[in-house]
């Protein structure tokens, strides 16, 4: 008797030490993120990084959710899947956060057993790869955005849609990595069922010194399109320039990492018509109230940059994405874990994002929209082209 | 001319030009051997350091191009004598594995300092060269390669001749035929080698410009470095006219694989591997390529 | 001081543990190396899983450079192959590890029979360019055969088990992966003091020699290109169990020159070097993950330059050696253990 009173309040005083901190644990969700702030993808990274860190304090400042703040833990990956494993497992193991974000396709793939079996937490990537848009094996893992094969199809139909009367030819030009192999197999079918032909596939490494025998291929097969996968700005610039000396008319289009504002103040007159599709508003575009909210907490926080990438607009939604579903989850009344964090996912439907991007409805853990975009050389931007396009 | 003909010869026309651009390259490779048997396997990061030296100059002071370009150098010179003398003077004569391996330490070293002082992003050169096109008849040459191409021949013919009727460049020839003979003939051993380390670096700094005028510059700009090693093996590794001959082969036979095979592949493209069967297949024929010397094994 | 430790018969003196104090020392570590997952945290258990597996790939390196004086810049390719081949008979024709590694190991021990054949003609430098284009070909390959590759996606595999005890943590893992690298090692030391052994350093000192005292030179570099290979097949398998995908992008140039570096840190031609090198390189950059955190309260940029500032004192590390002891951290030890035995003599 005695023994079960001393043990009942020793419980006691133990739970009742306990809560507190267990309680503020509770108002604090924590963030973590395995981020290529250096090398190959440094570009992208560190601007990944500032849009999601930027987002998270922009959500406790105007607490968007009630009762929870955001505590963002990053780490360097360097683009390097063995270093991006060690950085998951080590903030998991130091932080314990309920969501995280990771640098590349190869790190979702080799953490994917591991997350599903262990980790459970909700699980975001900078690839747009298709790979992780498999709720079956990847169930807590979600792009913030769409696939890139959502991309192609979204070209394939503005391509289809403005077609005139003759089929329309299209030349798809990547790079032999996964990034530039993911959505040519779904391509290749999607352009089959709008009646479109592939009349070449090139494939380069990314930074071909010479891209003279590739671009002669356009020249003897003549493209009304080229479809750009796989490369930020080289070859590209190389390949419009070369293609512009030999006299074609082909239009390129890319998708979204080579559709940075950069890309026109490289090519400068020779951007003219380039094209491509983004999940996102840009930067500098009027009209939409999220990206305004951005520009005000950039110029508060950050007051001496003047425009922030895609990137930066794709870490931001990132968040927007993480936010939105830690508050339906608190909504609902159920605590904030990763897998109820991922279950809600699928209940996002036509969520005003403010003009970040077009109404998302998650399908599949993807968010399959996107808007075609034109270089204007001579303002030096990216003009809309298009509507919201849903890909199917 | 048929259209089958003409696109032959705009290949054969992109591979010389680019090829005399490989040549460039390799030629910061024949340099350093020539004169000391070493390979230096961080002649890529002495190249991007060179571009990335013009690129300031360019940028931060407004330099024209020919100024830069001669900044570059002259700094090159100075990196290339100062790595000659902390690094390889205290391994002479040690085994070719640790050569090696000092050198490849070096190129993770210039990588890294690359990156912290310039930062990954991208950068290009402004515009240089007159945007508009060669033409031969039929036959086109992008602008952004022809002018890089001529500067290339410029600068291999310059050190070709140089090695050939200078009196240093005799000096160089000799230390590397036979150490202890040039020795023996008063030639300051020591400062050859420090002179070959600058102008390795000086070479590899011209290679390194023309590579960021085509392709931009990056801390990545290095690892066309080793991709050059069929063109310096195919020519010979003592060679520059070899490098200038292995270079064109390369050159076109990367055309040619890329003009006629690749379109028939689905998905892949041959044209990066094909210089390395070529370098395998040389290795086995012929090791010491068209036109390097034999190298007779003493006991 | 080591007095009067003498031997009576053959056996003894070559005895890969000569004195008691070895044996004892031995003994401790492998109760410590045993102990070591239950303590450890889940981090520390990856790396050192990370650290065997690379040991033992970077052993048939040394094998290849330290005993017997050959250059190979494509290592990386080799443990490709096996890791390849272990993840296709794994995938898709659902072997068992214990037939699929050794397997795997077969076909690395192939491809280096086939990388090696030219050592019969070139050598130093030239077999050293021959080798990077057999990295560089093979890289390509793996890419592109995608029928047996997945090609630039990979392939997955499920993790190993043993009549359905599935060894998919960290842990369990450990444990298969320590037996096998430590077997492969002491099989290592064993290959040092046999006539095989032997006849790899005589080719590494002075080949011309060795030839006419009847070494069969091309057989004897051929063997130590398919050991060498071997070893890196089996690390290749081994890894493949440990990760559970296979993509291209993990055998590329720069794992190649990240063994070397380790079997020249470590000490060319020691196997404890190995050991050492593996364990160095790997503590280094972790280290200086700590030191950049630390920063972080000073200087908020600091962690942006951590992986280049890894380059850089990777290099450095590798000219440092190099310049100042060659012989590595191998040599390193045995002058503080040569130190400690003398004292208080100097010499």
């Amino acid at each position: 008797m005695k023994h079960s009173i001393r043990r009942l309040a020793l419980v006691f005083a133990v739970s009742l030490g306990l809560s507190p901190a267990a309680r503020a644990a509770d108002d604090v969700v924590t963030v973590g993120a395995c981020q290529p702030i250096t090398g190959r993808f440094a570009f992208a990274g560190v601007a990944i990084n500032a849009g999601l860190q930027d987002y998270l304090n922009y959500a406790n400042e105007k607490g968007l959710v009630p009762g929870k703040k955001f505590n963002y833990v990053y780490e360097d990956s360097g683009y390097d899947t063995d270093r991006a494993v060690a950085c998951f497992k080590q903030i998991m193991a130091k932080h314990s956060p309920v969501i995280m974000y990771g640098e590349s396709t190869g790190l979702g793939k080799a953490i994917a057993p591991e997350l599903n079996s262990r980790y459970k937490v909700l699980y975001a990537s900078a690839s747009f790869s298709s790979e992780l848009a498999d709720p079956k094996s990847h169930p807590f893992s979600f792009i913030s955005g769409p696939t890139y094969s959502d991309m192609f199809s979204v070209l394939l139909e503005y391509i289809a849609r403005n077609k005139g009367a003759t089929r329309p030819k299209v030349a798809f030009f990547y790079s032999d990595t996964e990034f530039g192999k993911d959505p040519i197999p779904y391509a290749r079918k999607r352009a089959a069922e709008l009646g479109i032909d592939v009349v070449a596939e090139i494939v380069t490494k990314a930074g071909a010194v010479d891209v003279t025998s590739e671009v002669l291929q356009l020249k003897k097969t003549n493209p009304d399109y080229v479809i750009f996968q796989g490369y930020i700005f080289s070859p590209i610039i190389e390949v419009i320039r070369a293609t512009k000396d030999f006299g074609l008319k082909t239009r390129f289009m890319g998708t979204f990492w080579s559709m940075d504002k950069g890309i026109i103040d490289k090519l400068g007159q020779d951007a003219d018509g380039y094209m491509g599709v983004m999940p996102y508003a840009y930067y500098y575009e009027d009209g939409a109230p999220g990206i305004a909210a951005m520009q005000a907490y950039n110029k508060k926080a950050h007051p001496d940059v003047k425009y922030q990438p895609n990137s930066y607009i794709q870490g931001w939604f990132t968040g927007m994405v993480y936010v939105e579903a830690v508050k339906r989850v608190v909504a609902a009344g159920k605590p904030v874990t990763g897998e109820n964090l991922a279950a809600v996912l699928d209940t996002i439907k036509d969520w005003d994002t403010g003009g970040v991007t077009g109404k998302v409805t998650f399908v599949n853990h993807k968010a399959g929209v996107g808007r075609v975009y034109k270089a204007n050389a001579a303002k030096g931007v990216f003009e809309p082209a298009s509507d919201w396009i849903y890909a199917k | 001319m048929s259209e089958g003909l003409v696109h032959l010869l705009q290949l054969l026309v992109s591979g010389v030009v680019t090829g005399g651009i490989y040549a460039l390259v390799a030629m910061g490779f024949v340099v350093v051997y020539k004169a000391t048997r070493v390979i230096n396997f961080a002649t890529g990061e002495f190249m991007m350091l060179g571009a990335f030296f013009a690129w300031t100059a360019m940028s931060a002071v407004q330099a024209p191009f020919l100024v830069a370009l001669l900044a570059a150098v002259a700094a090159s010179a100075l990196l290339g004598m100062a790595t000659e003398r902390l690094v390889l003077r205290p391994l002479l004569g040690q085994r070719t594995i640790s050569i090696i391996m000092v050198t490849i330490g070096l190129a993770a070293i210039f990588k890294g300092l690359a990156q912290i002082a310039w930062s990954g992003d991208y950068r290009s050169f402004p515009a240089i060269f007159p945007r508009a096109p060669i033409e031969l008849g039929p036959i086109l040459i992008p602008s952004r390669q022809f002018y890089p191409f001529l500067i290339a021949l410029l600068a291999i013919v310059l050190v070709g001749l140089g090695f050939r009727f200078t009196r240093t460049g005799v000096a160089m020839r000799a230390t590397a035929d036979d150490q202890m003979a040039a020795f023996g003939m008063g030639i300051d051993i020591r400062l050859i080698f420090s002179l070959s380390w600058s102008l390795a670096a000086m070479t590899a700094a011209v290679a390194g410009i023309v590579v960021g005028i085509i392709g931009g510059i990056s801390p990545q700009l290095g690892a066309i470095g080793l991709r050059t090693f069929p063109v310096v093996i195919l020519g010979g590794l003592d060679s520059i006219g070899g490098a200038l001959v292995g270079g064109v082969i390369i050159g076109v036979l990367e055309n040619l694989a890329g003009g006629y095979i690749d379109p028939m592949l689905e998905g892949t493209s041959v044209k990066e591997v094909v210089p390395f069967v070529v370098l395998v297949l040389t290795l086995m024929v012929r090791p010491y390529g068209l036109f390097g010397t034999r190298e007779v094994e003493r006991l | 001081m080591l007095i009067g430790n003498y031997k009576e018969t053959y056996a003894s003196d070559e005895a890969l543990f000569r004195t008691p104090a070895t044996r004892a020392w031995m003994g401790v570590a492998a109760a410590a190396a045993v102990l070591f997952p239950f303590v450890a945290g889940d981090y520390l258990l990856y790396l050192a899983n990370l650290v065997a597996v690379l040991a033992l790939g970077a052993l048939g390196l040394n094998i290849l450079i330290g005993f017997t004086g050959q250059i190979s810049l494509g290592h990386a390719a080799f443990m490709g192959v096996g890791a390849y081949g272990t993840a296709v008979l794994a995938s898709r024709f659902g072997l068992p590890f214990w037939i699929s590694i050794p397997a795997g190991g077969a076909l690395a021990t192939g491809a280096g029979m086939v990388v090696g054949a030219p050592s019969l003609r070139i050598k130093g430098l030239y077999l050293a360019i021959a080798t990077l284009s057999a990295q560089v070909i093979f890289e390509w390959v793996f890419t592109n055969w995608t029928s047996v590759t997945g090609g630039i996606r990979g392939l997955n595999v499920a993790p190993a088990s043993i009549a359905g005890f599935r060894l998919d943590t960290d842990e369990r893992m450990y444990f298969l992966i320590l037996s096998v690298t430590v077997v492969h090692f002491l099989l290592a030391s064993n290959l040092r003091r046999s006539r095989w052994g032997r006849a790899f350093v005589a080719v590494r000192d002075r080949d011309v020699a060795a030839e006419i005292v009847g070494v069969n030179l091309f057989r004897t570099k051929i063997l130590a290109f398919m050991v060498s290979s071997y070893y890196a097949g089996i690390a290749g398998g081994l890894w493949v169990y440990f990760t559970k995908v296979v993509t291209p992008e993990n055998f590329q140039l720069s794992l190649s020159i990240q063994f070397l570096a380790i079997v020249i840190v470590g000490g060319l031609g020691s196997i404890k070097g190995t050991v050492y090198g593996t364990i160095f390189m790997t503590l280094v950059p972790e280290m200086l993950k700590a030191g950049t955190g630390v920063a972080r309260a000073f200087w908020p940029d600091a962690q942006s330059y951590l992986f280049p500032l890894r380059d850089v004192v990777f290099g450095l590390l590798i000219v440092v050696f190099l310049i100042f002891e060659p012989h590595g951290l191998a040599e390193i030890w045995n002058r503080i253990k040569r130190f400690f035995s003398l004292w208080p003599f100097k010499k």
